[in-house]
C-alpha cells in the first residue's frame, strides 16, 4: 500500500486530547488478494461513543471483529496498527488477547439467539466471564450475575438465572448479551448491530439501556450500524465506511446534518424518513472485493467524479471539524 | 449474496462449474471412469470382439489354458472364456443398469405418492418401505428369486424390487422438504394446477440427488447379480455370466484356475472402478469438500 | 361510492395449541386476529404496520385465501372468499398477486428467470405463445433490470435483483391488487430506495391497489396513503397516512412514532415492557399492560375499532387528544 494517508483524526485539532483509549492507524486487513479494510484511521477517547456506519460489505463488522481479535493471521493478514491503551493489538499473543476479551473489551453480537449457547442457562453464561477473568467464587458469581441481570432490566432476575436462552424473548436475550458483555466492566464495548433483529419499540429500549450502562461505567463504545438516523441519535462521533475505507468522520450532528462526502450525501438522500417525499438511490453497486477500483473506491458511482478520482486515492482533509476523504469537497 | 446452496438448488448451468470441474480434478475418479468406459466398449462391441460363440461347447478343447485359439482358455464345457468374458460384461452392465432404472422409477413413484399425499397413505406406504429396508438386499433378492424363479429377466425384477426401499425413502424425504418451500405455495397462489406443480416444481427439485444415488447403486446391483448367479439362484447356464462362471470354476481351482480367476478379476476391477467413480461423484457433490468458485 | 374490493367483517383467526398434560385437556388458544374490520377500495395503497405478534402476516394470508377465517367473513367484491368456485378462484389468482418476504424462496431454483416470469402469463393465457418472450422482456425492463438476467437462475441474482424479479412476476398477470410482505426489509438503503421508487411509480401509473406489510413506519409513509396499525391481532388505528403521522390517536401508534429513529430527535424509549404473547390474552384492552395512559376501565373493556372522525378509526377508550 502506498503512503497515502487516509483519515487521521489525530491531525484534527481536538482541544485537550488525552491519550486515546483506542487508536487505529493505517490499519488494513487482507484476505488473500482482497483488501477488505484499507488504511483505516480511528481514535476513540475514554467515554466516547463512535458509530461505524455503512451498507453491507463496507467492512464495519470486519473492523469490529478485528478489534476484538477474532480475525487474525493466518486467515487474514493485518497491516498497520491498532492500539488499545497503548498495547499493540496486532502483535498480541492469543493468550494475552484472551485476557482482554470479555474483560476489558466487550462485544455484543447482532443475533442474540445465535450467540447464546442453548445448552447452558443464562446465569451460567453471564457468570462465565466473571469466573474467567475475575475469579469470583460460585456464590459471588451468582450474586453478581443477578445484579447484572437487574441492571439490564430483566424482571425477577433471581428466577431467570436458571432459565435457558430459548425460554426468553428476543429482547430479553439481547439484554442477557449486554449483561455478558458488561460483566467485567469493560473499558471498551463493541456492539455489532445490537438491535437489528428486534422490534422497533424494543430497539429503542435496548439502545437506551446500552447507552445508560456505558455512561454509568464511564466506558467507550463503538457501534456498528446500518441505520444512519439511529447512529445520529446514539453516537457522539460517526465514521462513514464505504468498501473498506472511511470516507467521512466527525461529530455525528455535523456529519449527518450537513454531510460533505458524496457518499454520505447519497446515503442521507436515500434513507427513508417519516414524511420523505422523494428518495434518491445511489446508482450502481458496491464493487466486489476482488475487483476494487484504483484510486477512490466510490468514484464509479460518484456524481462528482473526475479523472483524478480514478487514479489517486484522496487524502484526508480536515474541513468543518471533521475528516473527509474526497478531492472535491465544496 | 451468498446463500448456502444444496444440490437440489443447483441449476444445470452451474453443474459444469460446481461438479464437473471438481470431478475432473479427482484423479482416482477419472481412472475409474476410464476403466468403466473400457468395459462399456467391450460390452457394446462384444459381438464383434468375441472370437467364438460364448455358448458353443467343444468338449474336446475343455479345460485348456490360454492359447492362440482360445485367448483366455476354456472352461469345463470347452466354452471360450474370452468370449464369455465379453458377453458377461454385457450382461453385468445391462442387468446392473436395468435393475437400478426399474427400482428407481418404482421407488420414486412410491416416495412421491407418500410424500405428496401424506396422511394414512403415507403411513401405509412408508411402513411397507420400512419392511423392505429391514432386510439386507441380498437376502431380499434371494427371496424374490425364490418366488419368481430363475433366469436373467427375473434377476432384474428381483433386484429392482430390492432397490425400491432405499429410493422410496430418499424420494419421500426430498419431497417433504420441497413441499414446504415457499415456491410451492407461491405456485398454488398463482393458480397453477396440482399436476403442473408436481411436474414442474416438485419433480425437478427432487430428482437430481436421486440420480446420483442411482448411479452409485449400479455397482451394488452388479455385485448382487453376480452373487445370486454364483449361488445358483440367478441366471441359468449356459448364459455367460461372471458369477456363474466363478461358480462353475470352483471345482477346478487347482487344475484350471483361470476359469474362476478370469471372471473374478474382471468383476473386481469393474467394482473398484465403479466405486472410485462413485466416491468422486460424492466428493464433487459434497459442499464441504469444495472450494468456492 | 364504489363497492370495496376487499371487505373484512369482524374477522378472527384462532389457532388451537395443544395443552400440556396427557389428555390435552387445557387447550390454549392463540388469537392471531381478533375483530378485524377493514375495507379496501380500488386504487387504495394501504400499509399494514405492526411488530412481532401483530398478526399482519396472518391477515394477508386470510385475504389471499391461504387460510380460512375462524370467524367473520372475508369478502372479495361481494363474494365470500371461502365460497368461490374453481373458476372464480382462478380469476382471483390472476387479479390478486402476492410478493413473498422470502423472494428467493418463492421461486423455483431450477427455473430460469424467463420461465418464472412466463409462468403466470402462460397459465392465464394472456397472449400467444410466440409473444411471450417479448412480454417477459418488457416486464423485466419495467422493473429496471437488464434483459441479460432472463437466462439466469434465482441463485445467481443479488437480493435487490431478486426482489425486483418478484415484483415483475407479480405484474405479469396484470393484477388489480398487489400484496407484498416486507418487500424491502433487509436491503441496503440504496437498493431499498430503488425498490420503493419502483413500487411507487407502478402504483401511480397503473392505479393498482396495494397492500404492503411492513414494520417500518417510514416505508409505510413513503408508499401508502392509508395506514392500519396492528397490535396483537387487532387494528388499533386506521386512517390516512399524513393524519396518523401528524396526530396519532392511539397510544401505541404514538409510541411507534416516537421509537422511529430520526435525525432531529434524541433517542427516547417510549414504551417499557415486552410485547406480550398472543396466547391467552388478558382481559380488557390488549395494550393496557404497556400503555402509559392506561386507566382502570382499560383493563375491563376491550375496545373495538370505532370511527373517530370521518376518516379515522381508533380502538381505544381514551384516544390521545392532542398531537
Amino acid at each position: 500500500m502506498d503512503c497515502a494517508v487516509a483519515l487521521n483524526p489525530l491531525a484534527a485539532d481536538m482541544p485537550g486530547s488525552q491519550e486515546p483509549l483506542l487508536e487505529v492507524r493505517d490499519f488494513s486487513l487482507r484476505r488473500g488478494k482482497a483488501v477488505v479494510l484499507d488504511g483505516v484511521n480511528l481514535a476513540l477517547q475514554p467515554g466516547e461513543t463512535l458509530g461505524l456506519i455503512g451498507e453491507s460489505g463496507a467492512g464495519k463488522s470486519t473492523l469490529a471483529l478485528a478489534l476484538i481479535g477474532l480475525l487474525r493471521p493466518p486467515e487474514v493478514q493485518l497491516e498497520g496498527s491498532m492500539r488499545f491503551r497503548g498495547t499493540e493489538l496486532t502483535q498480541l499473543r492469543e493468550a494475552d488477547y484472551r485476557r482482554l476479551r470479555g474483560n476489558k473489551i466487550g462485544l455484543i453480537f447482532q443475533d442474540a439467539t445465535a450467540a447464546l449457547n442453548p445448552c447452558f442457562t443464562v446465569g451460567e453464561q453471564i457468570a462465565e466471564p466473571l469466573k474467567r477473568h475475575l475469579g469470583l467464587s460460585k456464590w459471588n458469581r451468582r450474586e453478581q450475575a443477578t445484579a447484572l441481570m437487574h441492571s439490564v432490566g430483566i424482571p425477577e432476575p433471581r428466577l431467570r438465572l436458571d432459565a435457558y436462552p430459548h425460554e426468553l424473548s428476543g429482547g430479553m436475550q439481547q439484554r442477557v448479551m449486554i449483561a455478558i458483555a458488561l460483566a467485567c466492566n469493560p473499558e471498551l464495548l463493541l456492539a455489532d448491530e445490537p438491535t437489528s433483529a428486534l422490534d422497533v419499540t424494543i430497539q429503542a429500549q435496548i439502545m437506551e439501556l446500552i447507552l445508560d450502562r456505558v455512561r454509568a461505567l464511564n466506558s467507550s463504545a463503538v457501534f456498528v450500524l446500518h441505520d444512519l438516523a439511529l447512529g445520529a441519535q446514539v453516537c457522539d462521533r460517526i465514521a462513514v465506511m464505504y468498501a473498506g475505507q472511511i470516507v467521512e468522520e466527525g461529530p455525528s450532528e455535523r456529519v449527518l446534518a450537513s454531510p460533505l462526502h458524496p457518499y454520505t450525501r447519497g446515503l442521507k438522500s436515500c434513507v427513508v424518513e417519516l414524511g420523505s417525499r422523494t428518495l434518491e438511490p445511489i446508482p450502481g453497486q458496491v464493487p466486489p472485493l476482488n475487483a476494487m477500483p484504483a484510486g477512490c473506491r466510490f468514484a464509479p458511482r460518484c456524481p462528482k467524479a473526475k479523472a483524478i478520482c480514478g487514479e489517486q486515492r484522496p487524502l484526508a482533509e480536515t474541513r468543518d471539524g471533521r475528516q473527509v476523504a474526497c478531492w472535491f469537497i465544496d | 449474496m451468498s446463500d448456502a446452496l444444496n444440490i437440489t438448488a443447483t441449476p444445470d448451468s452451474q453443474w459444469k462449474r460446481r461438479f464437473m470441474q471438481p470431478l475432473l480434478r479427482q484423479r482416482s475418479a477419472m481412472v475409474g471412469l476410464a476403466i468403466i468406459a473400457l468395459y462399456v466398449v467391450a460390452a457394446v462391441f462384444a459381438p464383434w470382439l468375441a472370437t467364438h460363440d460364448p455358448t458353443a461347447q467343444d468338449l474336446m478343447a475343455s479345460l485348456q489354458g490360454p492359447s492362440a485359439a482360445h485367448w483366455l482358455g476354456t472352461d469345463s464345457y470347452g466354452q471360450d472364456l474370452y468370449s464369455r468374458l465379453l458377453y458377461g460384461a454385457q450382461l453385468a452392465l445391462i442387468i446392473g443398469f436395468a435393475s437400478v432404472a426399474l427400482g428407481l422409477v418404482a421407488g420414486v413413484a412410491i416416495g412421491l405418492t407418500a410424500g405428496l399425499m401424506g396422511g394414512r397413505t403415507e403411513w401405509v406406504l412408508m411402513r411397507i418401505v420400512d419392511g423392505l429396508l429391514a432386510f439386507p438386499e441380498l437376502i431380499l433378492a434371494m427371496a424374490f428369486m425364490a418366488v419368481l424363479g430363475l433366469g436373467t429377466e427375473n434377476v432384474v425384477y428381483a433386484l429392482a424390487l430390492s432397490f425400491v426401499g432405499p429410493f422410496a425413502r430418499m424420494t419421500r424425504g426430498d419431497v417433504l422438504q420441497v413441499k414446504n418451500q415457499p415456491y410451492i405455495e407461491a405456485a398454488q397462489l398463482m393458480g397453477v394446477s396440482t399436476a403442473a406443480i408436481i411436474w414442474r416444481h416438485v419433480l425437478p427439485n427432487v430428482v437430481s440427488p436421486i440420480l446420483v444415488q442411482a448411479g452409485m447403486r449400479v455397482s451394488i446391483a452388479i455385485l448382487l447379480e453376480s452373487g445370486l448367479s454364483f449361488l445358483g439362484i440367478g441366471v441359468v447356464p449356459p448364459t455367460p455370466d461372471w458369477g456363474l462362471m466363478i461358480s462353475e470354476g470352483r471345482g477346478f481351482i487347482t487344475m484350471a484356475p483361470w476359469i474362476s480367476g478370469v471372471p473374478g478379476v474382471a468383476l473386481a476391477i469393474l467394482l473398484v472402478a465403479l466405486n472410485l467413480l462413485g466416491d468422486g461423484l460424492r466428493d464433487a457433490f459434497d459442499p464441504t469438500t469444495q472450494k468456492d468458485a | 361510492m364504489q363497492e370495496p374490493i376487499f371487505s373484512l367483517l369482524d374477522v378472527e383467526r384462532t389457532y388451537e395449541l395443544r395443552g400440556r398434560g396427557w389428555f390435552h385437556r387445557t387447550a390454549r388458544q392463540l388469537k392471531a386476529l381478533d375483530g378485524v374490520r377493514l375495507e379496501l377500495q380500488r386504487g387504495d395503497t394501504l400499509a399494514l404496520v405492526g411488530e412481532s405478534g401483530s398478526g399482519k402476516s396472518t391477515l394477508i394470508r386470510l385475504m389471499l385465501g391461504l387460510e380460512p377465517a375462524s370467524d367473520g367473513r372475508v369478502l372479495y367484491g361481494q363474494r365470500d372468499l371461502s365460497q368461490l368456485d374453481a373458476e372464480a378462484r382462478k380469476r382471483f389468482a390472476r387479479e390478486v398477486a402476492f410478493i413473498y418476504q422470502n423472494a428467493r424462496g418463492s421461486m423455483n431454483p431450477r427455473m430460469r428467470i424467463e420461465d418464472i416470469l412466463a409462468e403466470p402469463i402462460r397459465l392465464h393465457r394472456l397472449c400467444a405463445e410466440s409473444a411471450i418472450p417479448e412480454r417477459v422482456a418488457a416486464l423485466l425492463d419495467r422493473v429496471g433490470l437488464p434483459a441479460g438476467l432472463l437466462q439466469r437462475f434465482p441463485s445467481e441474482l443479488s437480493g435487490g435483483q431478486i426482489r425486483r424479479v418478484a415484483i415483475a412476476r407479480a405484474l405479469a398477470a396484470e393484477p388489480q391488487v398487489i400484496m407484498a410482505d416486507e418487500s424491502v426489509a433487509g436491503l441496503d438503503v440504496s437498493v431499498q430506495a430503488q425498490v420503493l421508487n419502483l413500487l411507487r411509480d407502478l402504483c401511480c401509473e397503473s392505479g393498482i391497489t396495494l397492500v404492503f406489510i411492513t414494520h417500518d413506519l417510514g416505508v409505510a409513509s413513503y408508499l401508502c396513503e392509508k395506514i392500519a396499525v396492528l397490535y396483537l391481532g387487532r387494528i388499533v388505528e386506521q386512517g390516512p397516512t399524513d393524519a396518523i403521522l401528524n396526530t396519532p390517536r392511539h397510544p401505541y401508534t404514538r409510541a411507534l412514532l416516537q421509537a422511529f429513529p430520526r435525525f432531529d430527535m434524541p433517542l427516547k424509549a417510549s414504551l417499557s415492557g415486552e410485547i406480550p404473547s398472543p396466547v391467552d390474552l388478558p382481559k380488557g384492552c390488549r395494550f393496557a399492560g404497556r400503555c402509559p395512559e392506561a386507566q382502570a376501565a382499560c383493563r375491563e373493556t376491550d375496545p373495538a375499532l370505532t370511527m373517530f372522525d370521518a376518516e379515522r378509526q381508533v380502538a381505544c377508550l381514551f384516544p390521545v387528544a392532542t398531537a
